[in-house]
């Protein structure tokens, strides 16, 4: 769709907002610094849902736009489409990426830091990650709810990533 | 990665022969001397403590780029040295060979040095070099939770350099 953007270049960027409004603008109120991003998110899946769909009918369901939001508008982000995608029917919809493209660099340190936990090492090293991911997760989990929200379902849109590097988006709407 | 050629991290790096521990050690320094890492697969003789070994072979390299750049047969204006150039570009040791073992080095323009030892007998390692220096820019510079200047705690880091480091002939 016209120009390009250097990957490295918006990667770079997340992961400076992530740390500033974590550590700057928000310190010590990690609830404001996520609702912040989120809202950035917001703003930006607005835009390039506009813009992805410009040339497309209306969609007729909310099933229609969400396997839109699977497949165009994911390969269009992320060079791939969503591997799974499950619903309960009742405004409900899990949409599992295998490989999320934005957490495929992240890691942590392997050391193991309090010897006297009584938790298994690779379970807190797993919490840890997770932690320190999440907050990593806010800007892509808005990009879904601006998307959305611009095709017509108000919802909520929560991330889950128990296992690294696959991660669950999970979307909660009123009605279906 | 415009330095190197290629994108991403090359889908296919060197092709490995053998299989097995081949690579002694290795370590990466930044341009103030730090150890950004320092991994051991096969070390059986250890004279110095950590510190000092590191100390050791930063000043042994910084002496030996200076000394080769100084007396450099072929080249007309005087030797540059500092000044950030591209891996090969100027005069450049990149390895040096006992009965032993076998030291190869790449500095790379922003200062970030690479030393494997290896078994006396491997080739010209310049190639998987670059390519380890690729690993360190996708797994450690772009890990958000990796201060840069700091020892490299990276797990997906060690373990993908493990994995191509054994693969090495």
């Amino acid at each position: 769709m016209g120009k390009e953007v250097s990957e490295s270049c918006v990667e770079s960027l997340l992961t400076e907002i992530v740390s500033l409004y974590g550590t700057r603008f928000y310190a010590n109120k990690p609830e404001l610094a996520a609702r912040r991003i989120e809202a950035i998110g917001y703003q930006v899946g607005h835009q390039l849902s506009e813009r992805y769909t410009m040339e497309r009918p209306r969609f007729s369901d909310h099933l229609e736009a969400i396997k839109f939001i699977c497949k165009d508008f994911w390969s269009e982000l992320f060079k791939k489409q969503i591997d799974n995608l499950k619903t309960n029917h009742r405004g409900t919809f899990v949409l599992q990426d295998n490989r999320f493209r934005w957490l495929s660099h992240i890691s942590i340190d392997p050391s193991p830091e309090n010897s006297g936990s009584t938790q298994d090492p690779s379970a807190v090293a797993e919490n840890k990650a997770a932690e320190a991911a999440s907050m990593h997760l806010y800007f892509p989990c808005g990009i879904i709810r601006g998307a959305l929200s611009n095709l017509g379902i108000p919802c909520a849109v929560s991330a889950d990533i128990s296992n690294l590097p696959a991660c669950e988006f999970l979307s909660f709407s009123a009605l279906n | 990665m415009q330095f190197f050629g290629g994108s991403e991290i090359s889908p296919s790096p060197p092709a490995p022969t053998a299989s097995g521990n081949n690579a002694h050690m290795m370590y990466v320094f930044n341009r103030n001397g730090i150890c950004l890492l320092y991994r051991e697969w096969n070390r059986p003789l250890r004279t110095l403590s950590a510190q000092e070994d590191h100390k050791l072979m930063f000043g042994l390299l910084f002496s030996l780029k200076s000394l080769t750049a100084k007396m450099d047969p072929t080249s007309v204006e005087k030797g540059n040295l500092g000044v950030p150039q591209l891996p090969g570009q100027g005069c450049s040791f990149h390895s040096f060979r006992t009965n032993t073992y076998k030291l190869s080095f790449m500095e790379t323009p922003s200062g970030i040095k690479i030393i494997l030892v290896t078994h006396p007998r491997a080739g010209d390692l310049r190639e998987p070099l670059k390519y380890i220096y690729n690993l360190y820019v996708e797994y450690a510079v772009k890990n958000p939770l990796y201060t840069p200047g700091t020892p490299i705690k990276c797990e997906l880091f060690n373990t993908t350099l493990d994995q191509y480091v054994r693969g090495l002939g």
